[in-house]
């Protein structure tokens, strides 16, 4: 039941921009520091011994800031799908469970961002070859800088689901989009309980692959009370 | 014959209101029930529960003789519905749009030609719906909610908006589903006329309140007819009737015929032009369905 209905969602996602800004998320990331190395790549590439690890802090810099950019964007353009025409008394009309429906659209953002995260591997990998920093490639942290961050983000993905999904009035999913965009521009400076902060890895208490473990455990958690949620509300 | 719906003393509240107030619908297999009442009754209420779209404040519902709250999605699988507006993915084309809901029926591919054909949008399958007129993303809906082969059809004010070459048109393709594709047929309208040129039976409901249920027969049959005359002196005539104990009535200047038996109507016309009196005309007054509905539904607000 859930292949189908995720099936259909990816196909009502077409011409929407999604799979666009998949693409342009990571490379936008990238291209941060192809404007940054591209003005002063002798004077980044003095900074450091280990030209690479000082590479990838850089293009971690904007990492998290766009993934949750694409959060906020993502979320509410799924919303609008359904919101567009009221589809959801269709959908809901559907022969399958509420939850089931609620799944399929977190399964579809969650596979597009693992897409963005795939392509930010990539891309990061593609613009280092490029910069020509040296053979010894950390793959290893390559890996880590590009889907930490992104398993990390996982609770914020729930929460702004849920908050676009049982939105009427949209105005709601934007304002607090924008409140966590803001909030993770300005993490440095928050307190390290807060979710929109995760993804930047940076924590004073706990190691990143802690924050990973984080990430899944509350993603799960704001999930599943996001889905109760979803499934208790009448369709009007 | 069984019911395909039916509900038992169905309540929904919002807050202090009760926006459905104790429904027990009876449908029966293969008819078309024409749902009735003004705006704001509590029909679309009553169709979103039906669909499981809401849940009910008390009260139960059978479909299939299955317990809607037990068995939605088995229930759901036999069920199309278009509620309200047409709901549809303007971005995609129609035939995308029906391969969405393919996908999670699980029908095969050859049912969206099939339905296409059905409500005529063959020519325009590859075109995006938002370029569609309003009548034919009525028609997309009704393929959707056709798309799957329902045993039973819901539809909330199927003709809504539609101009009357749309309305004539979708009256006609509604009409053909009980008997072509054996299917029970629930249409909610505010519009009496409507439900009167398609349904079989008949539902009214005001203020949340089921105030007639039964055939479109019987109905009809509250539609009590007079004879109406007009004539030279209306109010001797009516008393020269009176006296040969035919019951007549003066009113407004005509004299009307409570008995409009053709027998009936035609003795009492030959009395009249025996005694003298002019008749100019003679036509039958009939009640029409929007005053017994009208009547029915002040009655209940008063």
């Amino acid at each position: 039941m859930i292949g189908q209905l995720l099936r259909s969602d990816f196909l009502k996602i077409r011409r929407k921009g999604f799979w666009l800004l998949t693409v342009i998320g990571p490379l936008g990331v990238v291209f941060m520091q192809t404007v940054n190395y591209g003005v002063r790549k002798d004077y980044l590439l003095k900074q450091s011994d280990d030209n690479w690890s000082y590479y990838l802090s850089n293009v971690n810099m904007f990492t998290p800031l766009a993934l949750v950019l694409g959060i906020v964007i993502l979320t509410s353009l799924m919303a609008s799908v359904e919101n567009e025409t009221n589809a959801w008394k269709q959908l809901i009309a559907l022969p399958v469970s509420k939850m089931t429906v609620y799944l399929s659209k977190f399964t579809v953002l969650a596979a597009l961002l693992l897409v963005a995260s795939l392509l930010l591997m990539l891309f990061t990998l593609g613009y280092g070859y490029y910069l020509d920093l040296g053979t010894d490639i950390p793959y290893i942290d390559v890996v880590k800088f590009s889907f930490y961050p992104y398993i990390a983000a996982l609770p914020v993905l729930a929460i702004h689901l849920w908050i676009a999904l049982v939105s009427k009035n949209q105005g709601v999913p934007v304002t607090t989009g924008v409140i966590g965009v803001i909030l993770t521009y300005m993490s440095y400076n928050l307190p390290d309980w807060l979710i929109w902060k995760w993804p930047a890895l940076m924590n004073g208490w706990v190691e990143p692959l802690t924050i990973v473990w984080l990430g899944i455990g509350f993603g799960v958690l704001l999930y599943l009370a996001g889905m109760l949620d979803f499934v208790r509300r009448d369709v009007t | 014959m069984g019911y395909v719906i039916q509900t038992n003393h169905l309540v929904k509240q919002f807050g202090q209101e009760k926006a459905v107030d104790n429904i027990s619908l009876a449908i029966p297999e293969g008819e078309v029930y024409g749902f009735l009442g003004p705006n704001g009754a509590g029909k679309t209420t009553t169709i979103r529960m039906l669909l499981g779209l809401m849940t009910s404040t008390s009260g139960s519902i059978h479909i299939f003789n299955q317990d809607l709250n037990k068995e939605r999605i088995d229930i759901l699988k036999h069920v199309g519905s278009l509620v309200e507006n047409p709901s549809y993915y303007p971005h995609l084309t129609a035939e995308e749009n029906l391969e969405v809901f393919r996908k999670v029926y699980g029908v095969p591919k050859s049912r969206i030609r099939e339905v296409l054909g059905v409500v005529r949008l063959s020519d325009v399958a590859g075109k995006k719906v938002k370029a569609f007129s309003l009548g034919m993303k009525q028609r997309l809906g009704i393929a959707i909610a056709l798309l799957h082969q329902p045993k039973l059809l819901i539809l909330d004010e199927p003709t809504n908006g539609l101009d009357p070459s749309g309305i004539i048109e979708i009256r006609h393709l509604i009409k053909r589903l009980p008997d072509e594709f054996g299917m029970t047929v629930l249409i909610s309208s505010h519009l009496l006329s409507e439900i009167d040129q398609i349904a079989t039976s008949v539902g009214i409901i005001s203020e949340g309140k089921m105030i007639f249920q039964d055939s479109i027969e019987n109905l009809r049959e509250h539609a009590q007819q007079n004879v109406v005359l007009r004539v030279s002196d209306s109010i001797a005539a009516s008393q020269a009737l009176l006296v040969r104990g035919v019951d007549a009535k003066n009113q407004d200047g005509r004299v009307y015929l409570h008995e409009n038996s053709d027998d009936h109507v035609s003795q009492a016309i030959r009395m009249l032009v025996q005694d003298g009196y002019a008749v100019y005309r003679a036509e039958e007054e009939k009640r029409s369905l929007e005053d017994i509905f009208l009547a029915m539904t002040k009655g209940h607000a008063s």
